[in-house]
């Protein structure tokens, strides 16, 4: 528990927050907690404990004084949060507005002492028929080859799975360079894909360790569909989110499943990666495990309550990297990285604005940030200021303008796919051909390409490739990062 | 509301971008992305025809027909204007390209299908559907009959079902 005779605590700030966050955060605090609104027992004694702590924190001298004889291992992890918007101003209107928050959070950790977390990874690897031959064999040499680069307080564990688990390796650290031969090279390809079933011989593996010491997650590794089982594996994933078990999906080819391995990871935080070539095998596995070493705390969640008369209509994760976040109010983001920002883009439609509001609250929020000995909880406020007439069209700031402009690009290639969906290929044709000239302006000219062709297919046979489907859904989420790596 | 300008989508203020056609509808930042690009130039980008046409023989040419079934270009008359459709004995007018030795007739030319016109200082190039019995259209669209519709560097004109790519030799990479 933070010690809340702390008064930095008490307003649930960092020590070096600036004068008008300790402004934010006593507000917010207030709006909580003021006997007005707040009728609990003990709110009362809080409301006042918060006015003790902003009546020292907002005086500068006073708040010195209390630094300096202030004992410094209370200090809270350094996280800051930033927020950008669309536009700086909301305006009076009698319809409804949108505006687009950009919201990031960082932990910009000077104590780079703090050791690394140790990973809980357990990797289930599809063995089913279409696996055979080359596809199987590559898996099998990266997977040992990545396994034998964890440390010593990794844990690990490999499953295969066809129609049915077969726990290869169980939950352990460092297994052996024979080891892995013995359990790995012999594993050949047969059967179905039930991805259920792998998953679930997973978490179970994961669950041995004790959660909080460790960063966990699965990699599944599929190239199939997954039939019936689809339900079951969702069920699984919200499970695995609540322990803070993330799922990362890779797909290898053409066939396998986007939307609903897609949907598996982002319940979790996870990421889904589309392997197009064999041989990226190896660095793809590669970039999803140093990502996670990367790791500050196992898991970030993110909590947000749109105001009164305020819709959430989206909510975009785009770093540490780009995936559309299911529509719900609770998000689990993955783990935090050391020194990288999370940002998420949200997109707000407000309802018209009654006249005598100087500043609209948009939405209140949490972040949310596991990580042992405690958790740490980082509330913020998005609002912006009502101006009744304005002529001077402010342009928005770039960073949001870019995010939103790729963010237009991913719409456009997931309302083509709903239009060939609900049967009109001709306006998917039209969209896709829009999409192609607009990523052509941005000089993304292989992507345009792809969208052109992919028009064209539509043209003649009414429906997408499988390849190129996928090619743009995950290309167009590639632009969404702001260095395209 | 802001009315998207390309597609008269209707949008609520505060949209940067045309949720239907993806275009921009406020005032940017950052001036590279208003530049407009025409479809058919992305199409351009792909067309590599150096294998099966000589480049002498697209020297001083403004554009061709070229007809990627056969692989070959159209032979057509340099004139300020020419008509495309099939030959037919007995025909009272007859079209200056005629496309009978291409199949013309199963892909649904009709006898006179269609006019292309130069402009005179040959930078512009249109083509008129002469109202045919099959249409014509580019890169998928439809176009209208008896109007200039003009044609640019990639485009796909279908007279029928007969398609053609429009190529301007000077665009080529």
């Amino acid at each position: 528990m933070p010690d809340k005779t702390d008064f930095y605590n008490r307003l649930n700030i960092d020590t070096d927050a600036s004068e008008d966050a300790i402004k934010k955060a006593y507000r917010l605090a207030v709006r909580k907690t003021h006997p007005d609104v707040n009728r609990n027992e003990g709110a009362t004694q809080l409301f006042l404990n918060i006015q003790e702590a902003y009546k020292i924190l907002s005086d500068p001298n006073k708040k010195g004084a209390y630094d300096s004889g202030r004992e410094p291992h209370q200090a809270v992890p350094t996280v800051h949060t930033a927020f950008e918007y669309s536009q700086e101003t909301l305006s009076s209107v009698d319809e409804p507005q949108i505006i687009y928050s950009l919201v990031d959070v960082v932990s910009t950790q000077a104590e780079k002492e703090t050791t690394d977390l140790p990973l809980n990874i357990s990797f289930v690897l599809d063995n089913s028929t279409s696996m055979a031959g080359a596809r199987l064999e590559i898996l099998k040499t990266a997977i040992k080859e990545i396994i034998l680069e964890l440390g010593e307080d990794d844990s690990i564990s490999v499953i295969s799975f066809n129609d049915r688990a077969k726990v290869l390796i169980s939950s352990q650290s460092q297994p052996s360079s024979a080891l892995l031969d013995s359990s790995i090279n012999d594993l050949f390809a047969e059967g179905g894909t039930e991805i259920f079933q792998g998953l679930e011989a997973a978490f179970e593996e994961i669950r041995k360790k004790p959660l909080p010491d460790f960063v966990n997650h699965i990699i599944l590794i599929t190239d199939g569909h997954t039939y019936g089982d689809e339900e079951n594996c969702i069920t699984l994933a919200k499970s695995a989110a609540e322990l803070d078990i993330g799922i990362s999906g890779l797909g290898i080819g053409i066939e396998w499943n986007d939307e609903f391995i897609d949907n598996l990871c982002a319940l979790t935080g996870g990421q889904c990666r589309f392997i197009e070539e064999l041989n990226q095998v190896k660095d793809i596995l590669a970039y999803s495990i140093s990502s996670l070493k990367e790791a500050f705390s196992r898991r970030i969640s993110l909590e947000i309550t749109p105001a009164p008369g305020v819709k959430m209509l989206s909510a975009f994760r785009l770093l540490p990297e780009a995936l559309p976040l299911p529509h719900q109010y609770e998000f689990s983001l993955g783990i935090l990285k050391k020194d990288q920002p999370h940002r998420v883009l949200f997109e707000f439609m407000i309802d018209p604005i009654p006249e005598e509001i100087d500043q609209v609250v948009i939405a209140s929020g949490e972040f949310i940030l596991k990580r042992n000995p405690r958790d740490y909880t980082i509330p913020f406020t998005l609002d912006r200021p009502l101006v009744r007439e304005s002529d001077d069209e402010v342009p928005p700031p770039t960073e949001i303008f870019r995010a939103i402009s790729h963010l237009t690009f991913y719409r456009l290639q997931e309302k083509a796919q709903q239009d060939v969906a609900s049967g009109n290929p001709g306006t998917a044709f039209q969209r896709l051909i829009n999409l192609s000239s607009h990523l052509m302006a941005k000089g993304e000219e292989s992507l345009a390409k792809i969208a052109m062709n992919e028009a064209d297919y539509i043209k003649s046979h009414n429906n997408f490739s499988p390849t190129g489907k996928k090619q743009l859904k995950y290309g167009t989420i590639r632009l969404l990062l702001p260095d395209k790596t | 509301m802001i009315t998207c300008k390309v597609c008269s989508n209707q949008e609520y203020d505060g949209v940067l971008f045309c949720g239907e056609c993806g275009s921009q509808l406020v005032h940017a930042p950052d001036n590279n992305v208003n530049t407009f690009i025409f479809p058919s130039q992305v199409r351009g980008l792909e067309i590599d025809i150096s294998n099966t046409i000589p480049k002498k023989l697209l020297e001083n040419r403004t554009f061709i027909l070229y007809y990627p079934e056969a692989e070959e270009m159209l032979n057509i008359p340099d004139q300020g204007e020419f008509t495309i459709g099939r030959f037919v004995d007995g025909q009272v007018i007859t079209p200056d390209v005629d496309l009978n030795p291409y199949e013309g007739f199963d892909k649904g030319v009709s006898r006179l299908h269609a006019t292309i016109r130069i402009s005179p200082d040959k930078t512009k190039i249109h083509v008129i559907d002469l109202g045919s019995a099959n249409g014509s259209s580019i890169n998928g669209y439809e176009i209208p009959a008896n109007s200039e519709v003009p044609l640019n560097h990639g485009d796909v004109l279908s007279l029928g079902k007969f398609n053609l790519r429009v190529i301007l030799p000077k665009e080529l990479k």
